[in-house]
């Protein structure tokens, strides 16, 4: 047993110190666990901002006037009024701006009269989310707006608002009560760079072995595949382990200030969990893969499906529900309910366990089954 | 430069690519999966939100305010709780994402004509989609007041139905859609997602072939031969340009058949723009090739250079013009957003050379500017 001990070590001793020895790999090791973490939680906002609107007032009154008003910064960029329909369409046409409003002539006129009057908006859609979001915004402003001049005209005022029928809306938003894009974002980027090392490093390591030929010495010494497959998972989980813990104190604590509520002991014992996991997967790629380009391919053939059914980029609530249950093979899905669980809503094992009971029989199901491929290769 | 010998160096990795079974399937299901599972699955509808209810009132004025959550595609009901305290270990499980408390006397406040307030908590991890819950919320209470209003002032001032309704709404917004009149999230994504593809495979195809010839140490006969170095690079990305040549079409077949995208522009103008891209990319891998020794390394950089700017900078999430100041800059140093221009212009606007020649002029000079420093960069004798 203590030769057993002692070949773990001294394989993972030889692991750790090849792995110093490409400093360039370091470097780029180094830098996803950094900066792209950084450029990635910094700058992108999925929200609306700066919509640019330009307006063809026909009308110009006072209440169109108010109505353009309140299409306000940072949601909308007021570009300034047009002369021609067609004026507008050459500036959707040429990117310029995203909306057009088209206000009616005697627009003041029919709203005093108590006549249904119209506000046309041109939208540019080539992106939808956005196209549907300025919408969405636009028909709560113009909704309001008219809502509150029909109070006035029927001269009801704030005072009497108190005693109609009416429902407040009390909402709070948890957990991101300002909805800080950079807190989301940056664990999405870590848990996706860890993902992508711990799929793509071991595998490495272990094709190379065989693209060397260095593998049939490993296989003709007394170490068995477990032996020599296990070290390379744990130096490189090592480092993956390392690369966090790098990432959490360096960028998303002082820089993003993303606030952890929950244990970071058990956040680092579910990521080593994960990166076993998914470590596995990775040794299975290696044992059909005969070189590194190989490697590379099949491993983005996995990454890809993962990241995108796990619920990582996209709500699981808006898939399919055929892939909704198949979701639950991939670790990804589990180490996500964990991760954000933990970190951001600060949740504990007594509300998580069973995420971390499915992560683990995951995780030992597939590394078994990555081992066994491989002994069949080489016993 | 012999042609004669860029022709040889060609072949062989012609050749070499082909003898690779794996590798060469891969390099044209790589770009298809990519294109398929992010076409199909990178939906950002926010849809089917799973939600609770603490009811306090359970009557009927309470379950028909629920009834508009629920019966709406936006919401999933998951079903009652008994407490407030109860929703916490469910928001905090992501069971659901938004939690409505419905106070004692709901029923009985509306009909005595006073306000009521209904508790609403909203799970803000992904910030996205909070906002749009907050969005959907807000309206089904607008909706539900416009209701209240007209009803009341139907009651008190003896307006007629219709008269009340449209006394509460004056004003409608006629909107209208440009470019992607269906608004199928599909068109744009699925088109645009062309720009990724052909952001990160390209690429990977030069540099993992240039570097596999590095880590084998074969790239010794080519030191030691009479090939010149602009022969070399040359004749080792024909192949994988030609691959990608052949990725542009099936890639244009995916986004025009599967996805249904409409093709409005210049089929010649948009393969033309496209090859420039191709060979603008082609160039990152050859850089990348360059800087490091081993494939991993190749790879793994790639994925850096490649694509994280195709994701989050190229406009394809968020239009450069949202972006804070800093993000703008980096959108405008790498070449995705030019293309994502030339490829949604072409798709979707119908456009051509008159309205698009600027970023097809932006990408030939940044491919130009990349194959110099790759071929200067390059040396067949390295310092170790």
């Amino acid at each position: 047993m203590r030769l057993w001990w002692r070949r773990m070590r001294v394989m993972t001793a030889k692991e750790l110190l090849q792995l110093s020895r490409d400093p360039v790999l370091l470097i780029i090791i180094a830098w996803f666990f950094t900066a792209d973490i950084y450029i990635a939680g910094s700058g992108i906002s999925m929200d609306l901002r700066h919509a640019s609107l330009a307006v063809l007032d026909q009308d110009r009154s006072e209440a169109s006037r108010e109505l353009v008003r309140r299409f306000r910064a940072p949601y909308f960029h007021f570009q300034g009024g047009l002369d021609s329909p067609r004026e507008g369409i050459a500036r959707l046409d040429a990117g310029e701006s995203m909306l057009v409003m088209e206000i009616p002539p005697r627009f003041e006129r029919d709203l005093q009269a108590g006549w249904p009057t119209e506000v046309q908006l041109q939208v540019d859609t080539t992106n939808t989310v956005l196209g549907t979001l300025a919408t969405a915004y636009a028909a709560r402003i113009v909704a309001r707006f008219g809502e509150e001049r029909a109070l006035r005209a029927l001269g009801i005022d704030r005072a009497q608002l108190a005693a109609m029928p009416r429902i407040v809306d009390r909402h709070r938003v948890w957990y991101n009560p300002n909805q800080i894009d950079p807190w989301f974002m940056s664990i999405s980027e870590l848990m996706t760079v860890i993902t992508m090392l711990a799929l793509m490093l071991p595998a490495a390591a272990a094709v190379r072995e065989k693209e060397r030929g260095t593998i049939e010495q490993l296989a003709v010494s007394p170490l068995t595949p477990f032996q020599i497959l296990f070290p390379k998972v744990i130096a490189m989980a090592l480092a993956i382990l390392l690369g966090t813990a790098v990432a959490l104190f360096l960028i998303l604590l002082p820089v993003f200030h993303v606030p952890v509520k929950g244990s970071l002991a058990l956040f680092f014992v579910v990521t080593a969990l994960y990166t076993l996991a998914v470590s596995g997967l990775g040794l299975f790629i290696a044992t059909i893969s005969r070189n590194l380009g190989q490697v590379s391919m099949l491993v983005i053939v996995v990454l890809l499906p993962m990241l995108l059914l796990s619920g990582a980029w996209t709500p699981p609530e808006a898939m399919p529900s055929a892939l909704r249950h198949a979701m639950v093979l991939s670790p990804l899905y589990w180490y996500i309910d964990l991760g954000y669980g933990i970190l951001l809503k600060g949740a504990g094992l007594i509300v998580l366990w069973d995420s971390v009971l499915g992560l683990a029989a995951l995780g030992i199901l597939i590394f078994l089954f990555g081992i066994w491929r491989f002994r069949r290769q080489f016993g | 430069m012999r042609l004669a010998r860029v022709r040889a160096i060609a072949w062989k990795e012609w050749r070499e690519i082909l003898r690779d079974r794996l590798f060469f399937t891969m390099a044209f299901v790589v770009p298809l999966l990519i294109m398929l599972v992010l076409g199909y699955g990178l939906s950002l509808d926010v849809e089917n939100i799973p939600f609770a209810v603490v009811d306090h009132d359970r009557s009927e004025a309470s379950r028909a305010y629920i009834q508009r959550f629920s019966g709406s595609r936006y919401f999933d009901f998951v079903g009652y709780v008994e407490r407030d305290a109860d929703l916490q270990p469910l928001l905090a499980d992501s069971r659901i994402r938004l939690g409505l408390v419905i106070p004692a006397r709901f029923e009985r406040r509306l009909r005595g004509d006073r306000p009521v307030e209904v508790q609403a908590l909203i799970d803000g991890m992904f910030p996205f989609r909070a906002q749009t819950t907050k969005g959907y919320l807000e309206a089904i209470d607008a909706e539900a007041n416009r209701e209240l209003l007209g009803d009341f002032l139907k009651r008190r001032k003896g307006l007629t139905v219709s008269r009340a309704a449209r006394v509460v709404a004056p004003v409608r917004l006629a909107q209208r859609y440009l470019y992607n009149q269906a608004i199928e999230s599909r068109w744009s994504i699925g088109s645009g997602l062309m720009m990724l593809v052909l952001m990160v495979s390209p690429p990977f195809l030069t540099a993992l072939g240039v570097v596999r010839e590095k880590e084998s140490g074969s790239i010794y006969n080519i030191f030691a031969s009479t090939v010149t170095r602009g022969e070399f690079i040359l004749g080792k990305l024909l192949p994988y340009v030609g691959v990608s040549c052949l990725n542009i079409l099936l890639l244009w077949l995916i986004a025009t058949q599967l996805f249904g995208a409409p093709f409005k522009g210049d089929p010649l103008f948009f393969f033309l723009a496209s090859l420039v891209y191709v060979v603008c990319t082609a160039g990152i891998g050859l850089l990348v090739s360059i800087l490091v020794t081993t494939q991993v390394a190749a790879v793994l950089l790639t994925m850096v250079v490649t694509f994280i700017p195709a994701m989050l900078y190229s406009g394809l999430l968020v239009p450069v013009e949202s972006m804070s100041a800093d993000a703008r800059m980096q959108a405008y140093l790498f070449p995705p957003r030019y293309f994502l221009e030339i490829v949604w212009g072409s798709f979707l606007k119908g456009l051509g050379w008159t309205d698009l020649w600027v970023p097809v002029a932006v990408l030939a000079g940044y491919a130009a500017l990349l194959w110099s420093i790759g071929l200067l960069a390059f040396h067949k004798r390295p310092r170790r």
